[in-house]
Parts: structure tokens; C-alpha cells; sequence
């Protein structure tokens, strides 16, 4: 009979006895924060489509660090920094989750059909309702996204790094996840997760913002809901075709966002049923699960023990908490410049996470007057808001790349 | 401290050049829906009822 080493067969244990206490604490640490991710998610407090794929990713992928080798220890999940050609073809036939990751992870294309999706889902007949407010609004609504770039410079961050955090301002994932891909390769784990994270914490606590800044007679302002125009499907098709082209011809950089959010748009406009089913169904939930996994396979206890992480945790919530200010400062003005007819709340939906913010901000207007109808404004703000996230990721991403 | 300057100058650049390109997309959306239905309120004359144009489903 062979000798037989206890620790040999319980490697997760093993490698746990052999590394250093840091990260010996950390994957501890991590596994416990994934399974909180797991049941703060089926509980509704966390976004759960995010939350339960990453928190089961997380726990496992710190749990089941293995030798590789007699001297090497990781998990046979995935290898993010494989990017040799021959260490690829060698990770991609071991590692369960690399064809994922590479192939639709590491070049943005799970953004992209994120964006499909969400394209899908967006009727852009809101935002033709008064596009210049809606568009002004967003663009206040992205003050988190600049001032967090100076911010985050001061802070001893580069400007590709500074951008990638900044965008957290944006509040809308896929585009946090593109930009850092393109600018922060080596600091893209850290940063999409501060994001999801952030994104899924922060809608709670916009509320309390709102309710902050906004006093409750001009939380429930009544928009005049009876003279809204309705649009043709032809019209929101050649809306969606136009700006997408006119997108793509600006900033090319972002083009596959672009087409990819537009194209969602004219999909839903079309009427063909079984292509809308397909992407906001399968393509939309499928995205959104393999990206959950893939986020929380990436939170291994060795890269996330980065010491630039407690600086993008600072800087992610300042970015969504001024982006909120900025968002209900646009609101303000809006509402001095059209009468005081305009309900300043909207400002909030300018920030950018179809649909949420603006079922945010619909609901403080409820609470306050419940006559008050402003989501089909609040929506038009919202769909204004990626497009402009959008652009000065773009934008971004042309000057510094 | 010439970094910091440079970010924020930066910044602003973005600022300005996201502010330009938002204002065009929306002067295009207001632009194209003025063309839309002016064409169709000069051709709903001459068109039998029931004719909607524009309408694809």
C-alpha cells in the first residue's frame, strides 16, 4: 500500500498550510464574502443575476487552490494573465472556464452582448419625449465620471488607471468592464468588481440622496403626462440607425458598444419576435451569468490582494456618489429653466443603469405625490445616460490609449 | 503637481468634447423627427385612410 499524505489529497487545505498568512487570510476572507454575496443576493439586498453566480465563483476559486506543480500552486478555473500563444493553447485545454474567458471575457465581447440586451429592452421612444433635457440631464449626471479622473491622479493613479475607475461614475458595468480592458489591463479585475459591487449597493442608497437633496413638495411635481408624442417604429428605427452611424463615425474606438446597443434597439423595433426573444432572453441572461462567474473566479485571493484595491474602493463611491449629486443638480436647473414644471428627481436617472435609476427615481416621486408620473422622462434621461457614458468612454479611451 | 494640472486639463477637454458630441446627437434626434413628420403631415393628404406611413408592424 502506498504512503498516503493527508494533505496531499486535501490540497485546497495543503496549499492553505503552505502560503503565506496574507493570503492564507485572504482566501478566507473571500470565501466567506462570496457566500455573503450568494445569500445578500437571494435576499434582494444585492442585484441577484450578479451576486449568486459571483459569490458561488468566488468561495470556490479560493477554496480550491491546488499544486499545479510540486512548486506551483493555482486552481484549474481559469489563468487571466495566460497571454503567450503556446500558455494559452495549454490553459484553454485545462482550464474549464478559459474558452469563456478569453474568447468572450478578455476582448469585451460579454460587454457587448450585455449591451445587446439591454438595447433590447430600452424603448428609445423616451428619450426622443425632449431630448435636449434628457441629454443635458446625463451629461450632469456624469460629473462623477470627470472629477473622479483628477480625483484618482491625485490619488497616485496613471490617467489609463484614473479613467478606468472613473467610469465608475458612469454606473453602468459593461462599460466599466470595456474601458478597463482598453486602458488598466492588469487593474481590470479589481475594478469591474468595485463597479458590480458598487452598482448593486449604491441603488440603494440613491434613495436616501434623492430624500436628501430634493424636499418632498418638488419630489412630487406631476409631469404633464397627457401631451407625450408617440413615435412610429419606423421613426425609432431610423433614430437608432442615424445616431448609431453618426456614434460609430465620431469614436470609432466604442463602435462595437455602439452597434451592439443600437442594434439591440432596432431588433426590438423590427418586430421580429424570434430574435427579440433570443437576445433579451438567452444572450441577455446568459451574458449576465457567465459574467457573475467570470467575476468572481476572478476574485482569487492573490490578485485581489492588490494594494491599489482600497484606492478604487474610495474612488468608486466617489465617483457614483457625485455622479448622483451632479444628476439632481442637472434636475434643478431643468426645473428653474422650464417654470418649475419639471420634477427635479429625474436628475437622478440621468446616471446611467437601465432601468434602475429611473425606477428609482419614479418610485421617491410616488412616495411623495402618488398622481406623479415622471418614468417616461426619467427613462429618457436613463437611455441618455449610457449613450453619453458612452461617448466619454470613448472619448477616454482615444485620448489615452 | 504638472501631472495633477495635465489631468485636469484633461478633463475638461473630455468634458467639452462629451457636452459637443451629446448636444449633436440630440440636435440629430430633434432634427430628424422635425424632417419625419413634416414629410408626413405634406403626404397625409394624399394618402387613403388606413395608409399609415412609417409603420412597419
Amino acid at each position: 500500500m502506498p504512503e498516503i499524505d493527508i494533505l496531499y489529497i486535501f490540497q485546497g487545505i495543503a496549499t492553505m498550510v503552505a502560503s503565506d498568512p496574507t493570503i492564507v487570510a485572504g482566501r478566507i476572507v473571500l470565501i466567506f464574502l462570496g457566500i455573503a454575496f450568494v445569500y445578500l443576493g437571494a435576499k434582494g439586498t444585492l442585484e441577484p443575476l450578479i451576486m449568486i453566480p459571483m459569490g458561488v465563483g468566488m468561495s470556490s476559486v479560493n477554496a480550491a487552490v491546488l499544486y499545479l506543480s510540486p512548486t506551483v500552486m493555482g486552481t484549474i478555473f481559469l489563468d487571466p494573465m495566460a497571454a503567450e500563444p503556446a500558455q494559452l493553447m495549454d490553459v484553454l485545454q485545462i482550464n474549464f472556464l478559459q474558452p469563456i474567458y478569453t474568447f468572450t471575457f478578455s476582448n469585451g465581447l460579454i460587454a457587448c452582448l450585455v449591451f445587446m440586451g439591454i438595447g433590447v429592452i430600452t424603448d428609445i421612444g423616451y428619450m426622443m419625449i425632449s431630448p435636449m433635457r434628457s441629454m443635458f440631464i446625463a451629461l450632469c449626471a456624469e460629473l462623477g465620471t470627470l472629477l473622479t479622473f483628477p480625483i484618482a491622479v491625485a490619488m497616485g493613479l496613471t490617467y489609463k488607471e484614473a479613467a478606468a475607475i472613473a467610469m465608475v461614475g458612469g454606473a453602468d458595468g459593461p462599460m466599466v468592464l470595456y474601458t478597463s480592458l482598453m486602458l488598466a489591463r492588469d487593474l481590470f479585475v479589481p475594478i469591474t468588481i468595485v463597479a458590480y459591487l458598487y452598482l448593486s449597493l449604491t441603488y440603494a442608497g440613491y434613495p436616501y440622496l434623492i430624500r436628501l437633496l430634493i424636499p418632498k413638495h418638488l419630489r412630487g411635481i406631476a409631469m404633464d403626462s397627457k401631451h407625450i408624442p408617440s413615435f412610429t417604429k419606423a421613426e425609432k428605427m431610423t433614430f437608432a440607425v442615424v445616431i448609431c452611424t453618426l456614434l460609430c463615425l465620431l469614436l470609432p474606438v466604442a463602435a462595437p458598444l455602439f452597434m451592439s446597443f443600437f442594434l439591440g434597439i432596432v431588433i426590438r423595433e423590427s418586430g421580429v419576435t424570434p430574435f427579440v426573444e433570443f437576445i433579451s432572453g438567452p444572450v441577455l441572461y446568459g451574458s449576465t451569468f457567465f459574467l457573475g462567474l467570470i467575476l468572481g473566479v476572478l476574485c482569487e485571493a492573490a490578485t485581489i490582494l492588490n494594494p491599489k484595491v482600497i484606492l478604487l474602493l474610495v474612488l468608486g463611491i466617489t465617483a457614483l456618489l457625485i455622479s448622483g449629486i451632479g444628476g439632481i443638480i442637472g434636475g434643478y436647473i431643468v426645473y428653474w429653466t422650464s417654470g418649475k414644471k419639471y420634477n427635479p428627481v429625474i436628475g437622478i436617472a440621468g446616471v446611467s443603469c437601465v432601468p434602475t435609476t429611473a425606477k428609482v427615481a419614479q418610485k421617491e416621486a410616488r412616495d411623495a405625490n402618488k398622481f406623479a408620473v415622471i418614468l417616461p422622462w426619467a427613462m429618457g434621461a436613463n437611455i441618455c445616460g449610457v449613450i453619453t457614458s458612452a461617448i466619454i468612454a470613448a472619448v477616454y479611451v482615444t485620448l489615452l490609449r | 503637481m504638472d501631472y495633477f494640472l495635465g489631468s485636469v486639463k484633461l478633463m475638461l477637454i473630455v468634458y467639452a468634447l462629451a457636452a459637443f458630441i451629446s448636444m449633436l446627437v440630440a440636435w440629430a434626434i430633434k432634427l430628424i423627427f422635425a424632417g419625419i413628420r413634416r414629410r408626413n403631415t405634406a403626404e397625409a393628404p394624399s394618402k387613403p385612410a388606413g395608409s399609415a406611413p412609417g409603420k412597419v408592424s
